[in-house]
């Protein structure tokens, strides 16, 4: 009798099983109200901005003072409109716009945006924003609608970084920010409301009907969170998705989906440590940047999906130095007298040597990152035809730091909004070897002062300036040889309007992706 | 030699030539790509295909079975000293010593081997040595079961007794009359555990938990395959797919019939 | 059967306090510094001092001995730690997930035991004839197949090349419930391709044991009596061999597990499996050493279950506790 009832129940499950073949949910036509489904791998650990959620705005669920339109020009968001500096650059008021509420219905006051700075700020909240944030002296709410912040020293882009999606003080007040449940299921003033976020799954967002910037054309939005680049291309190409970022040698067109290409900021490059006997020699330095067949790179790596890159600062950028660019293919030949004339001479074994050192080095890569794996191999191939031998390491971040400043690394990086961002950690003296910002001990005078003056002016023709000497100068150092600039690649689901690409940072995700203005998306 | 042995053996042989002499005759660059020669279909001049960063799929097989069964071949031996101590042991001196061992041995059994494996790899950092000591200390059991069986079942027969009463010490038996029962045993154990290390290995590559994923090794290709497969480059990942199957499965079928051999009255009528 | 229990337990607690002592030996051993994996991708704008706060604030610089105390007492206490990787409390990552997982393997379970036993008792029927010949040599086959190999090929066929099946995940990705259809669906394709790599093992298993209890006396007597063929086959030569194999069916439990982590990652299913490759990739010590002791527990209670329950079901074995 009960091996009657198992094989009943195994009919069962077999007739469900059948049933559920019939494609019927893949033919459905979408209507307007639909939700818009978007997939990416990038999940964020938290979805709290003090802890490093949405940063440079787009977030959807938060908006910060200030946000940014498709051309990255910087536009008020909470504020009334955009916060007034000082003359001397360390006062900064923004005044509040009114009549603003968070999900919760509780009206956002001044206190919550110094409550937002004040906890990036405190040493007990396990914030990575912090160092971001080290010219912020205080924050103070003067009134229910005022925000004054102090700055230690004038810092020109500071505007940009109050992007920054502002929490609800209520919420989190008296907290351990670090574990409070507010960062899976946070409260915020942005376009969507989060209905509920299943970790690995996917993030649930309905819209927030009441949104000061107008109600959303959709009724919500689901982030589909698919780790891996393959598996997340394989649901893409069923159907799954509306709209989904692929790796490039992926996104390619199929039934129903276009290809999107959005031009970014995100350079990839080969990080050379200073102080080491072949690394640190500026003759193989400058040999290798030349002998890198950039647009090999571009074609066979990232199937066209970029650009060749020359340094830091975006060729899309206002402050892009344009005699920095070189040759996009190799020239070993160039190569080749730039090592001969340094007294690195042609060896039995292909390669090079000068004494007893031989030309050779060690190239490490994060193993999880096939793109970069893919970079390195190639890199490791252009440098064996000018007689430079590198060996591959493919490791995990935590074994890579400790070896930063001893072996050159594949790093990528990258932000359109500021030649200040990043850079001046990346490239500055006084960052050398500390954390990850200066690894390979880069020191130049000239490019720290150049630094300085594009962050300490707020005249725009003087930091092009500083910024032209600054991009010069690594051009002549190489610290790093810069490789490719990526496009990001989607695929977007014929029928959807309102898309509006705009250049892109290294880190993007849920939040500033394709889809920053998901907002006025709508599915036919 | 049955004729029935003759395809895996052949394969055996084959696979081993290939790891031995394709370094020599045909070495390959483990850093080589060719982008300009990127996901070439199978040909007449490159059986294998090329994979997405223009690599030759059929040479880094080759290449990556080498790997693989290295790993296979080492962690075996390594599983089958640790099996054979401990299954020693209890064999030997019997008694309590042997069902504590027995009854530790059976509770070890339930510890999932991959969970176990992928848990010491991500702490000791993926590497050649992490991977052969995770299939190691996963998969020692099977060798001290039979060990200890054989020993035990040995302890009661004829022979021993007559050596014992004979006054030969207790190294003379071990060595002149255990020993040379064990031996067969454990090796066919420890031919046994090869694929299964084998597929170990290439589960935790596949994971991007074995080999750094720049080199050759055949779970390594498969995950690389898996975004050639969306691409229409399929050969990337059956290629070495084959090779896994083909090879494990003539060590297998080989190993099955030996067994037969060691012990009629099991059988196990794997014919190929 | 409180003995068999109590025996077990005698044994089965030291084995995975061992083990606990191990993998946080091994833990500490390690050259991870926790700080850095919880400043995940934003490690390159944190500071130093940045790092060595979040550092303190976790407690990682006390001594050894007092780190393991505190996790153990934690981890009995209910408390599974916190995990760096997905930056939740261990309990609620394992809480969310667990129940996939063990749908997973029990539906695969499930079809594997009914399958091997009806095609097992089959061709030990038909010895040497077709279906038999034909089902060994296909069971050999796939179990020199990775299971991850077998799931990408079932993925490029089933679901991209014909369509029939979604290609991963557990859900419609905008269903706003679970609905039981649409989860069988999604199952479908992942639970057949584990149960294929799984049933061989068995399969063979019950087609020899069956053949060897048709050679037995009593079942060649219930032949000699005139019952009908199928009457003997099911009725005795297969009940004979049943019950040994349902012990054997928890001894094979660690090897379900292993392939349940490579199928869930090929197919992103939000299980245990997966969450604990991204574990190990993110080296999140609190939560991989949590799943792989939790796992292991179930497991051995497994084993103890299927042996009370072969106990009962035949009082003439008794079970060497």
């Amino acid at each position: 009798m009960p091996t009657r009832r198992l094989l009943a129940a195994f009919a069962a499950t077999a007739l469900v099983l059948g049933a559920c073949s019939d494609p019927s949910t893949a033919e459905r036509t979408p209507t307007a109200s639909d939700p818009i489904v978007l997939a990416t791998g990038g999940e964020p650990d938290t979805l709290n901005p003090v802890l490093g959620f949405g940063v440079d705005g787009a977030s959807l669920i938060f908006d910060g003072l200030v946000s940014r339109d498709g051309q990255n020009n910087l536009v008020p968001a909470l504020a009334a409109e955009l916060p007034a500096v000082s003359t001397d650059g360390r006062t900064v008021t923004a005044k509040l716009r009114p009549g603003v509420t968070f999900h919760n219905g509780t009206a956002l006051t001044a206190e919550d945006v110094a409550f937002t700075y004040r906890s990036v700020l405190d040493p007990k909240v396990d914030s990575v924003l912090r160092s971001d944030l080290d010219m912020l002296t205080k924050v103070e709410a003067t009134d229910a609608s005022t925000v004054v912040f102090t700055l230690k020293y004038a810092y020109a882009p500071f505007l940009q970084r109050l992007t920054l999606g502002i929490v609800p003080a209520k919420a989190l007040q008296g907290q351990d920010i670090n574990k409070a449940g507010f960062n899976q299921k946070p409260v915020g003033t942005g376009p969507y409301k989060v209905t509920s976020w299943t970790p690995g799954d996917r993030l649930v967002l309905a819209a927030n009907d009441t949104y000061h910037g107008g109600k959303p054309a959709n009724s919500g939005v689901i982030v589909a969170f698919v780790d891996d680049d393959n598996v997340r291309a394989q649901r893409a190409r069923a159907g799954e998705f509306d709209a989904a970022e692929l790796a490039p040698k992926l996104a390619t067109t199929f039934a129903g989906f276009t290809v999107q290409r959005v031009p970014s900021a995100d350079y990839r490059g080969m990080m050379l440590p200073f102080g080491r006997p072949v690394t640190g020699d500026t003759a193989i330095r400058q040999a290798l940047n030349v002998a890198v067949d950039r647009g090999a790179m571009v074609k066979g790596v990232l199937g066209g999906a970029g650009e060749p890159a020359f340094g830091p600062v975006p060729p899309n950028s206002p402050f892009a130095e344009p005699s920095v660019a070189g040759n996009t293919a190799a020239d070993t030949a160039e190569a080749g007298q730039l090592l001969d004339a340094a007294g690195w001479a042609p060896d039995g074994d292909g390669i090079r040597a000068k004494g007893s050192q031989r030309a050779a080095f060690t190239l490490m890569y994060p193993a999880g990152d096939s793109l970069r794996k893919e970079l390195a191999l190639a890199v490791v191939a252009d440098a064996k035809k000018a007689g430079i031998e590198i060996k591959l390491d493919g490791l995990t971040w935590d074994a890579i730091r400790p070896r930063m400043k001893a072996d050159a690394l594949i790093m990528g990086w990258g932000t359109p909004y500021d030649p200040d961002f990043i850079s001046y950690k990346l490239f500055g003296s006084q960052f050398a070897g500390e954390a990850s910002y200066n690894p390979g001990h880069y020191n130049s005078p000239v490019a720290d002062k150049a630094l300085q003056d594009g962050r300490d002016h707020a005249d725009e023709a003087t930091r092009k300036q500083a910024y032209a000497t600054f991009q010069k100068q690594l051009a002549t150092d190489v610290p790093w040889v810069f490789l490719t600039y990526l496009q990001h690649t989607y695929v977007v689901r014929n029928g959807i309007t309102g898309v509006t690409p705009r250049v892109e940072a290294h880190e993007h995700g849920v939040e500033n992706s394709l889809w920053w203005n998901v907002h006025t998306w709508t599915k036919r | 030699m049955d004729k029935r042995d003759v395809t895996p053996a052949a394969v055996i042989g084959l696979a081993v030539a290939a790891c031995l002499l394709v370094p020599v005759i045909w070495p390959l660059d483990q850093s080589a790509v060719a982008l300009d020669n990127i996901s070439q279909a199978p040909s007449l001049t490159d059986p294998g295909g090329t994979d997405d960063l223009g690599r030759d799929v059929l040479h880094r097989s080759l290449y990556g079975l080498r790997v693989s069964l290295l790993v296979g071949v080492v962690a075996a031996l390594v599983a089958t000293v640790l099996g054979g101590l401990i299954g020693g042991v209890a064999g030997l001196l019997g008694g309590w010593t042997d069902r504590i061992l027995m009854r530790v041995i059976d509770t070890i059994a339930a510890l999932p081997h991959l969970l176990l494996g992928i848990f010491i790899v991500a702490m000791l950092r993926p590497s050649l040595g992490a991977v052969v000591l995770s299939v190691a200390l996963t998969h020692w059991l099977s060798t001290a079961r039979i060990v200890r069986g054989e020993l035990l079942s040995l302890r009661t027969r004829p022979f021993i007794d007559a050596a014992i009463t004979g006054g030969a010490s207790r190294a003379r038996i071990l060595t002149r009359h255990l020993l040379p029962h064990v031996l067969p045993k454990i090796a066919l154990a420890t031919t046994l555990m090869v694929p299964h290390a084998v597929w170990h290995e290439t589960a935790l590559s596949f994971l991007g938990l074995g080999l750094p994923p720049h080199l050759a090794s055949l779970g390594n290709m498969i995950n690389d395959g898996q975004r050639s497969l969306l691409t229409g480059a399929w050969w990337a990942s059956i290629v070495p797919g084959l090779v896994i199957v083909t090879v494990t499965l003539a060590i297998a079928a080989l190993a099955a019939r030996w067994r037969d051999r060691l012990d009629p009255r099991v059988r196990a009528e794997l014919e190929l | 059967m409180i003995r068999l229990i109590r025996r077990r337990l005698a044994v089965a607690l030291p084995v995975l306090l061992a083990t606990s002592f191990g993998m946080f030996l091994l833990g500490a051993a390690s050259p991870i510094d926790p700080a850095l994996q919880y400043a995940g991708g934003a490690v390159s704008t944190a500071s130093e001092e940045n790092l060595a706060q979040i550092r303190a604030n976790w407690g990682v610089d006390d001594p050894l001995p007092i780190q393991y105390l505190r996790w153990l007492t934690n981890l009995i206490g209910g408390d599974l730690g916190w995990s760096t990787s997905r930056h939740q409390p261990v309990g609620d990552v394992i809480a969310a997930r667990a129940g996939w997982t063990l749908l997973l393997i029990g539906l695969t379970l499930l079809v594997v035991l009914l399958t091997s036993l009806l095609l097992g008792t089959i061709a030990a029927y038909r010895r040497g004839g077709l279906l038999d010949r034909g089902l060994r040599a296909a069971a050999y086959a796939v179990e020199s197949m990775p299971v991850f190999w077998l799931a990408l090929a079932a993925i490029a066929v089933l679901a991209l090349a014909l369509g029939w099946f979604p290609a991963g995940g557990l859900t419609d990705i905008t269903a706003t419930t679970t609905t039981l259809s649409d989860v069988a669906h999604h199952l479908a394709l992942p639970v057949t391709v584990l149960a294929i790599s799984q049933a061989p093992w068995f399969l063979l298993f019950v087609r020899d044991a069956v053949a060897e209890s048709l050679l037995e006396d009593h079942v060649l007597a219930a032949r000699a009596r005139g019952l009908r063929g199928r009457t003997v086959l099911f009725g005795h030569a297969l009940r004979t061999a049943l019950l040994p194999f349902l012990t054997l069916i928890g001894t094979h439990l660690p090897e379900l597990v292993g392939g349940s982590v490579l199928v869930e990652t090929v197919f992103s299913l939000p299980g245990l499996g997966a969450v604990s490759v991204q574990a190990a990739l993110g080296s999140d010590f609190p939560l991989l050493a949590a799943i792989t002791l939790i796992t292991t527990a179930v497991v051995l209670a497994a084993n103890l279950l299927t042996d009370i329950a072969y106990t009962a079901a035949d009082p003439r074995v008794r079970v060497d506790g």
